[in-house]
C-alpha cells in the first residue's frame, strides 16, 4: 500500500486510497479574523483529519494522516490524542511489547522526540507508550542521550522524574501487576548528576534532579541512614560552592537540604562566613587552616559572595535576639545598598520583617 | 557608569558563557549616561504589528501554533486592550463567530474547529469573549455550554486532585490556572470539582521556593492516592510560568479552603526570595528570569513581575498588610522611616526599563531579548509585564464588602463558595495615584487584573453576567491604611 507520509507533492486529495473520504474545511460559514497562511500540505492533511475525526475511523491509514500532521506541527495536540486512541485501538490485549506497531511506533518516537524536542507532546506520547511496553530503563538510556544535547530541556528532565516515580516509586506496578519498587533503575542517577554538574555546575535542571532523587521520592536502598547522606550531599554542595560561589544553583541546594532535614542555617555559618566579606578579612582569618568540612573559597573567586551574605544573615535572623538580629541588618544593609542593589526592597522588607519579629510584633507568617 | 558583568569566578561554563554573551548583547540597550532621550514605549508601532496580525492574519510559520489558534487571538487582543485600545462592533463580531467555532460538541473549547477540547484554548476563548463579547443572542457568553464545560472538566479530574489538560493527556499546573480561571468567570465552582486541587498545587512547590510543571501522583496499586508521608515530588524544577500558574490558583482557591477541611499550605516566604532572585541585575536591565542560573526574557515580566501582586492576597507586601506604618529601619536610606512600603518588593522601575529599552523590536512587536523577532505571545506578556510594573492593583478589603453587601443571594445550597468567590475575584482594584510611569504619562497602559490579565472592567462585566450579579460603583479607592507619602510619577 503507498504510504503518504514524506512531503512529496502528491495530497491526500490525490490518493486514491483517501478517496472515500470527503475532506472537511476548516471554517465553514465563517470568515475568521487573523488568519494562519497555511501550506496547501497542511490544509489538505488537516481536512482530511477533521473528517477522520467526524467519522470516528480508527485504521491504519490513520497513524498515516497523523504522523503527516504532526511532521507539520508538532504541537497538534489533537492529532496526537487521535493517533493514541488509534493505536490502542489496533492493539491486541494485553500487547506483547514486540507487537510491530508498537515497536514501529516507539522507533518514530525516537526520531521525533529529537526533531521536535521541545514539544509537550512528543514527551507525552513517550509517557503513554512506555505504560504499554513498560520498559523504563530504555527511556533513562534514550533520555540520557537527549540531556546531552539541551541539558536543561524541561520536558526532558520532568519525564525522566516522572519515569523514576512511575516505575520506580511506591505505588509503582510491575510487569506482572505487582507492587514493586524497582531500585535498579536509580542505581545510575547520582553518577549522572555528576557527570552534568563536572560538565557545568550551574545546570540548576542537574541540582533539582539532586535533589528528586536524593530526598524528594523517599527512600533509596543503601541510603538508609540519613545523616550520613545529609553529611555527603553537605560536603557536596560546599565543594561546588568553593569552585565557583556566585552560583544560585548549588546554594539553593544547600538551602534545600538544609530545610528538608530541619537543620538550622546556623550550623553552616563557619563555612559561609569565608565567602560574606571581602578577600582580605578571609584570608587573614583563615589562612592556615585546613578544613575539609569547610571548603574556601577558589582563589579567582569574586568575594564578597552575595549568596554567603545572604545565608548569613538568614541564620542570624532565626537565631534571634538583638545582636544577631543586628548582624543580620548590617548584611542585608549591605546587600541593599552595595552587593545587591536590583533587590534593595526585599532586603529593607526583611530588615522591617526582622525588627517587627523582634519588637514581639506579629511577624510574617512563613505559610498560608 | 555601565553596571557590572556577571562574575564566573574564574570558572567558565556553558551557563556563565551563554549568561556573559547576553550580557554583552544587552549592555548595548543601556542608554548612555549622556543620552537626553526620553524612555519611550512606541505604542504606535505596536499597534500597527497588532494590527498586521489581526487583519492580515500570520504567516507560515505560525503552523506551528495552529492548534493554539484561541491564544494568538487572545494575546492579540488583549494587548489591544492593555494599550487602551477597544474594537469595532464589526471585528468584534466576526472575532465572536471565530471563537465560537472552537467550542466543542461535548463541552470546552478545542484549538481550532474540530479539535480536541483543551483547558488551555478554553481559558483563551472565554477570556476572549471576555473582552469582545456580551450577553445575547450571537454575543458569545450565553452561547457558551456550561453544563457541557462543568461534565468536560469533570471529565479530566484525576484522584490527586490534578486535571490532565485534555484526554489522554497531561497533567500541569497551567491547566489547573486555566480551568479555575473559566470555572470562577462561569460561576462554575463547586467543592466537588476542587477538592484535592490545592493540595496538588502546594505539592508542585520545589525546594528552591518557585513551582514545578506537576508533581508524582504516587498512586497505589488500587489507584488510590498515597497518605502522607508518601513522596509526591514535583517533577521539574522551579519555573516562573508554572510558578504564576500556582500561585494564581492558589490564590483562586483560598474562597474554598475557607470554607473546607483541607488545610494544605505553601511555604510563601520561599516563594517570595525565589521571585525576587529572578529579577536579573542592572546589567540585564532588571528583567526576569524564568529559572536559576538561566536568561531573562521578556515574557517573565508577567509570569514572575505579575506573582508579586498576588502575593498581596496572601499577606505579603502593599500597604494593606503592613502591620505598622512606623517601622524604623537603618539601612542608611530614606529618612529613617519607612513610608513607601507599597512600593513592592521588586525593582519596579528596572523592570520598565528592560522592557522599554530591550524588550521593543526596531519594527514594532515586543519580544524576548534583543536581537530575536517580536511575536504575539512576548508582546502581549511584555505589555501586561509593564502594566503590573506601572500599577500596584491590590485585593482591596473595601472593595469586596461592597459585593459581599450587595450580594443577591439565591436559595442554590453552594451560595456561601460562590459569594465569596465572586467577592475574591472582583475586590482587586487599582490603587489611585499610586501608578510609576517610567517615561511619563505617554507610556502608560491600562491596568490589568493579577488573576485574569484581563482588565479590571473586562473581568467585572463577565463575572458579573455569570453570577446574575450587578457591580456596584468604586468607591475611592485609596487602601487603609491611607497612604503617607503621595507617590510620583
Amino acid at each position: 500500500m503507498p504510504r503518504k507520509l514524506d512531503f512529496d507533492d502528491s495530497l491526500f486529495a490525490d490518493l486514491p486510497e483517501w478517496a472515500d473520504v470527503t475532506p472537511v474545511e476548516q471554517y465553514e460559514g465563517v470568515n475568521p479574523v487573523a488568519p494562519i497562511f497555511y501550506t496547501p500540505e497542511y490544509t489538505d492533511a488537516t481536512n482530511y483529519f477533521r473528517a477522520i475525526v467526524q467519522s470516528g475511523e480508527k485504521s491504519e491509514r490513520v497513524l498515516d494522516l497523523t504522523e503527516n500532521i504532526i511532521r507539520q506541527n508538532p504541537a497538534h495536540y489533537s492529532a496526537w490524542q487521535y493517533r493514541y486512541e488509534t493505536l490502542v485501538s489496533l492493539l491486541p490485549t494485553p500487547t506483547p511489547s514486540s507487537h510491530p506497531l508498537l515497536t514501529a511506533e516507539v522507533e518514530l518516537m525516537d526520531e521525533l522526540a529529537v526533531l521536535f524536542l521541545k514539544t509537550y507532546q512528543v514527551w507525552h506520547h513517550r509517557r503513554l507508550l512506555v505504560q504499554i511496553t513498560r520498559e523504563p530503563q530504555r527511556e533513562l538510556d534514550f533520555i540520557k542521550k537527549g540531556l546531552q544535547v539541551d541539558s536543561k530541556n524541561y520536558h526532558t528532565w520532568s519525564y525522566r522524574q516522572w519515569i523514576l516515580g512511575f516505575f520506580g516509586g511506591k505505588g509503582s506496578i510491575s510487569k506482572e501487576g505487582d507492587e514493586e519498587i524497582d531500585e535498579d533503575l536509580w542505581a545510575s542517577e547520582l553518577d549522572f548528576v555528576d557527570t552534568l554538574l563536572a560538565t557545568d555546575v550551574r545546570n540548576n535542571s542537574a541540582w533539582h534532579h539532586r535533589f528528586f532523587v536524593v530526598w524528594a521520592c523517599g527512600v533509596r536502598e543503601g541510603e538508609e541512614d540519613r545523616e550520613r547522606v545529609l553529611k555527603r550531599e553537605l560536603i557536596y554542595a560546599k565543594q561546588a560552592i568553593s569552585l565557583a560561589p556566585s552560583n544560585p544553583s548549588a546554594w539553593n541546594y544547600l538551602r534545600g537540604i538544609l530545610a528538608h532535614t530541619n537543620t538550622p542555617f546556623s550550623s553552616l555559618v563557619t563555612f559561609a562566613e569565608a565567602y560574606a566579606y571581602p578577600r582580605e578579612s578571609v584570608d587573614a582569618k583563615q589562612r592556615d587552616i585546613v578544613d575539609l568540612e569547610n571548603p574556601l573559597p577558589s582563589e579567582s573567586a569574586d568575594l564578597p559572595c552575595a549568596e554567603a551574605m545572604e545565608f548569613l544573615a538568614d541564620a542570624w535572623e532565626v537565631e534571634g535576639g538583638q545582636e544577631k538580629i543586628d548582624a543580620a541588618v548590617t548584611m542585608w544593609t549591605a546587600l541593599a545598598n552595595e552587593r545587591d542593589v536590583m533587590r534593595k526592597k526585599y532586603w529593607e522588607h526583611r530588615i522591617r520583617d526582622a525588627h517587627l519579629g523582634l519588637r514581639g510584633g506579629q511577624k510574617k507568617t512563613t505559610t498560608a | 557608569m555601565l553596571p557590572p558583568k556577571t562574575t564566573n569566578d574564574g570558572f567558565p561554563t556553558p551557563t556563565s558563557l551563554s549568561q556573559s554573551e547576553t550580557e554583552e548583547m544587552l549592555i548595548k540597550h543601556i542608554p548612555d549616561d549622556t543620552s537626553q532621550k526620553k524612555p519611550t514605549l512606541d505604542k504606535k508601532m505596536h499597534m500597527s504589528f497588532l494590527v498586521r496580525n489581526l487583519v492580515q492574519g500570520f504567516p507560515e510559520r505560525y503552523i506551528s501554533q495552529d492548534a493554539s489558534q484561541p491564544w494568538l487571538l487572545f494575546w492579540t487582543v488583549q494587548a489591544f486592550s492593555v494599550l487602551q485600545v477597544g474594537l469595532d462592533p464589526g471585528n468584534k463580531q466576526r472575532i465572536i463567530d471565530k471563537v465560537l467555532a472552537w467550542q466543542h460538541p461535548d463541552g470546552g473549547f478545542g484549538g481550532g474547529p474540530g479539535q480536541a477540547a483543551h483547558l488551555l484554548p478554553t481559558y483563551a476563548s472565554v477570556c476572549i469573549l471576555a473582552i469582545v463579547g456580551r450577553p445575547g443572542p450571537g454575543g458569545g457568553w450565553d452561547q457558551i455550554d456550561r453544563e457541557k464545560m462543568y461534565k468536560f472538566f469533570m471529565s479530566l479530574k484525576l484522584k490527586d486532585g490534578s486535571f490532565l489538560v485534555a484526554h489522554h493527556s497531561e497533567v500541569d499546573v497551567r491547566g489547573i490556572y486555566c480551568l479555575l480561571m473559566v470555572a470562577t468567570f462561569l460561576d462554575l465552582l463547586t467543592p466537588e470539582l476542587v477538592e484535592g486541587t490545592a493540595s496538588f498545587v502546594a505539592s508542585c512547590q520545589t525546594y528552591e521556593g518557585g513551582f514545578a510543571s506537576s508533581s508524582h501522583p504516587s498512586y497505589s496499586l488500587s489507584g488510590d492516592v498515597l497518605p502522607p508521608p508518601a513522596a509526591r515530588p514535583p517533577l521539574g524544577e522551579a519555573h516562573g510560568g508554572y510558578t504564576f500558574c500556582a500561585l494564581a490558583s492558589w490564590v483562586l482557591l483560598q474562597p474554598y479552603l475557607e470554607l473546607s477541611q483541607e488545610k494544605p499550605t505553601i511555604d510563601v516566604s520561599n516563594l517570595l526570595r525565589w521571585l525576587v532572585h529572578m529579577q536579573g541585575t542592572f546589567i540585564e536591565l532588571g528583567g526576569f528570569k524564568g529559572r536559576t542560573n538561566k536568561l531573562v526574557d521578556g515574557c517573565y515580566s508577567w509570569w514572575c513581575g505579575g506573582s508579586f501582586a498576588l502575593l498581596e492576597a496572601l499577606g505579603v507586601g502593599g500597604i494593606q498588610n503592613a502591620n505598622s506604618d512606623e517601622v524604623p529601619i537603618d539601612s542608611g536610606t530614606g529618612d529613617g522611616v519607612w513610608d513607601d512600603v507599597d512600593e513592592g518588593l521588586y525593582n519596579r522601575m528596572a523592570l520598565q526599563e528592560y522592557i522599554i529599552y530591550a524588550g521593543q523590536h526596531p519594527t514594532g512587536g515586543l519580544r524576548d531579548k534583543p536581537p530575536k523577532n517580536a511575536d504575539a505571545y512576548h508582546t502581549l506578556y511584555c505589555l501586561s509585564g509593564l502594566s503590573s510594573a506601572q500599577h500596584h492593583v491590590f485585593p482591596s478589603h473595601l472593595r469586596k464588602k461592597q459585593f459581599l453587601d450587595s450580594w443577591k443571594s439565591s436559595d442554590s445550597t453552594k451560595d456561601e463558595l460562590r459569594k465569596r468567590s465572586f467577592g475574591s475575584i472582583l475586590s482587586w482594584i487599582e490603587e489611585e495615584g499610586a501608578s510609576h510611569i517610567l517615561g511619563g504619562t505617554e507610556n502608560r497602559l491600562n491596568a490589568t487584573h493579577p488573576l485574569t490579565n484581563l482588565t479590571i472592567t473586562h473581568t467585572e462585566a463577565i463575572t458579573a453576567h455569570f453570577y446574575e450579579q450587578d457591580v456596584p460603583a468604586k468607591q475611592r479607592s485609596a487602601p487603609t491604611p491611607t497612604r503617607a507619602a503621595a507617590a510620583t510619577a
